[in-house]
């Protein structure tokens, strides 16, 4: 009886989980079955779950679409530039807050928590007269600041929490065997926060690939825009050209997954375990 | 190799906390010295203060001829192993050891020789590949051993390496450091809270309490003749007994009253100046026998409350009729050994005194034992100062303190 009720018990969470699963899904496959369907199947009065006439003529017209290379290399610029910074930015933040004492830490730490509750969308239009002013609209630089300054706290409060992780001894260790303070951060604390610096950096790709308003109000011309600024114009006065539109989005898409899967294997947790006892 | 001097070495922490006061202290080439004393008495300050992960407040420390106060870790030349062995996780057993030397640009060849040379004096060379995590505590702890050797440095600091061991290995491996640092004769310093590692390892033993060095000396001369009554309490497990008596003249002498007993103490010259005073009188536990026919009046009468049977000996609680010393430096010194604590006496004005007993003894549980101590074994204390009182003429003890 007991039994019973503990296999109706997990069989009941699992189709919970599967119906959970289908709907983050859904849109997902949606969005790849319409870049695949010829226009007049896209709209349809009755839904086609399979494309019946499979073409990649949407993704040959987006591709093709003024401006999508150039957005492109400028989307990888941006988000290839923010992740970067912002690990190197974010590491040394991270180590100062970690590992050194000094006056205002705390004060810091809670800034730091405070700043990510202000809504970007609330600051759009101060930054936008603070960048004007700074010669930076319409110009990636000026995405580029924007975008750190917003990735930052996240990725700083995140890698200070693997660094408290490894347990000084580590660094103490290494410094009596023979390296610089900062030999130390480098060769043994690095190392054991790699998957710290992996997660920080998936958040910061996501963000800065994904990020939309910002993008549009500060490039203006178009071979300064985003991809997902140029996602936009699919859809005009004259209507929304689905099945390229769909191909677009599939298309942006892929660079995300693909870091992702590339960078995913070293998201391994617990590579402390066995410094000290354990 | 290099000797070790503290001179007048003071640690305050921001916060106002005096760590250690004006520490003296010299180890010299090749000794084996163990720093040891109740936690938080400033031992561990002291040996951070030499491998330089500490900031020496006052004083000097000088390792060889060279004052190292302002140099930074690396430039000490020391090595050091750690409570919590600290291995570097991301790294296998053979980077680990190799570390060290890697940073002192030592060539791959020399490398290589020097930690297949170590791995196969700590019994590692088929773990050498593997990586800290797939070890067990006692295999961590010889990598840790092996990382600090290799470097062949000028000095090991150890900070209660052992402790984190379980109790037979812990047995094995204080025997197998004391091996290595016999065979190599490196200058060791060596911090732990632990007085039996203080006392089977050392050299020297250097007590430490709340900051302040108690007494430097061989182990064997500490266990003896202790300087203080922290000093007594701390070392020896069991703990030396402590009662507190009153100093009377007698026909033969003087005696000793203790609650209703009376113990003769012959002629001591250097207790004349105590007379009609409290004093403590400590005695060991193995200095403690059931009486036989010449002991006369040197007697004193209990009841067995527990006898625990060690196999080759058996450890016998005693109740008898004494106050015993609740003074502040016995507490403390007591404080760690619970394993070694007397059980308390149930009467007031009652005391316990542990007693090492031949394991052929009958004596059990319940029974009205007489007692009677070792007279030459006694040991008196200045309740005022808590120092020692030597016999006149004795050699004073080096590095005594208050």
């Amino acid at each position: 009886m007991r039994i019973r009720r503990r296999t109706l018990g997990r069989i009941g969470t699992n189709l919970l989980a599967l119906l959970v699963f289908a709907v983050m899904l859904f849109p997902i496959y949606w969005m790849v079955s319409t870049a695949f369907k010829p226009g007049r199947d896209t709209l349809a009065y009755t839904p086609q779950w399979f494309p019946r006439h499979p073409t990649l003529s949407n993704f040959h017209d987006a591709i093709h679409r003024a401006y999508f290379w150039s957005d492109v290399k400028n989307s990888l610029i941006i988000v290839g530039t923010v992740v970067l910074l912002s690990l190197a930015l974010a590491f040394l933040a991270a180590l100062a807050l970690a590992k050194f004492n000094f006056y205002g830490r705390k004060a810091f730490i809670v800034l730091i928590i405070g700043v990510q509750m202000v809504p970007l969308n609330a600051l759009v239009i101060p930054l936008y007269l603070l960048l004007s002013r700074a010669h930076q609209v319409n110009k990636l630089s000026g995405v580029i600041v924007i975008y750190l300054v917003f990735v930052l706290p996240f990725t700083v409060w995140t890698l200070r929490g693997f660094m408290l992780g490894v347990p000084r001894e580590l660094e103490e260790a290494a410094m009596v065997d023979g390296t610089t303070r900062f030999g130390a951060f480098v060769r043994v604390l690095l190392p054991l926060v790699a998957p710290g610096l992996v997660a920080t950096s998936i958040f910061a790709f996501i963000q800065a690939w994904n990020e939309f308003l910002v993008a549009y109000v500060f490039l203006q011309s178009s071979d300064k825009q985003t991809l997902t600024v140029w996602l936009a114009k699919f859809t005009t006065l004259r209507g929304t050209e689905w099945g390229p539109l769909m191909a677009g989005a599939t298309l942006t898409a892929l660079p995300v997954v693909a870091f992702f899967l590339l960078v995913q294997k070293r998201v391994a947790f617990g590579l402390t375990a066995g410094a000290v006892r354990g | 190799m290099a000797s070790i001097h503290f001179d007048k070495v003071s640690k305050v922490y921001g916060d106002g906390t005096l760590a250690v006061q004006e520490l003296d202290l010299e180890i010299a080439e090749g000794e084996f010295v163990v720093l040891v004393g109740p936690s938080g008495c400033g031992k561990t300050t002291a040996l951070r203060m030499v491998a330089g992960l500490e900031e020496i407040s006052d004083g000097e420390i000088r390792i060889g001829d060279r004052v190292v106060n302002d140099l930074a870790p690396r430039e000490r030349d020391v090595a050091m192993v750690f409570q919590s062995y600290a291995l570097y996780p991301h790294m296998s057993v053979r980077q680990n050891i190799a570390f060290g030397l890697r940073m002192r640009k030592v060539t791959k060849a020399d490398q290589h020789r020097r930690v297949e040379e170590i791995a196969k004096i700590l019994g590692l060379t088929e773990h050498l590949d593997r990586r800290p995590a797939q070890l067990s505590g006692g295999q961590r702890q010889r990598v840790a051993m092996g990382r600090a050797i290799v470097r062949e440095p000028r000095a090991f600091l150890m900070d209660e390496p052992l402790s984190n061991l379980d109790a037979k290995l812990r047995v094995q491996m204080r025997a197998e450091i004391a091996r290595i640092q016999r065979r190599l004769k490196v200058t060791t310093l060596y911090v732990t809270h632990d007085q039996v590692e203080a006392m089977t390892m050392a050299d020297r033993v250097a007590v430490m309490r709340r900051g302040i060095l108690q007494q430097t000396d061989a182990p064997q001369r500490v266990y003896e003749s202790p300087a203080n009554l922290f000093v007594a309490s701390f070392v020896g497990s069991p703990p030396m007994n402590l009662l507190e008596a009153r100093l009377e003249r007698s026909p033969s002498g003087l005696l000793c009253r203790l609650g209703r007993s009376e113990l003769e103490v012959g002629l001591r010259p250097e207790l004349e100046r105590f007379v009609g005073r409290t004093i403590g009188l400590g005695v060991r536990p193995e200095h403690v026998r059931e009486v036989n026919g010449d002991d006369g009046d040197r007697r004193l009468q209990g009841e067995v409350l527990l006898v625990e049977a060690l196999g080759a000996e058996l450890l016998v609680h005693v109740a008898v009729n004494a106050q015993p010393l609740l003074v502040e430096d016995v507490l403390e010194g007591a404080g760690d050994d619970e394993a070694a604590l007397p059980t308390a006496a149930t009467t007031e004005g009652e005391t316990t005194i542990l007693a090492r007993f031949d394991a052929e003894s009958r004596i059990r549980e319940g029974d009205r034992v007489e007692l009677a101590f070792d007279a030459r074994r006694l040991h008196f204390f200045d309740l005022e100062t808590g120092r020692s009182i030597r016999p006149i003429g004795a050699p004073v003890p080096a590095g005594v303190a208050g």
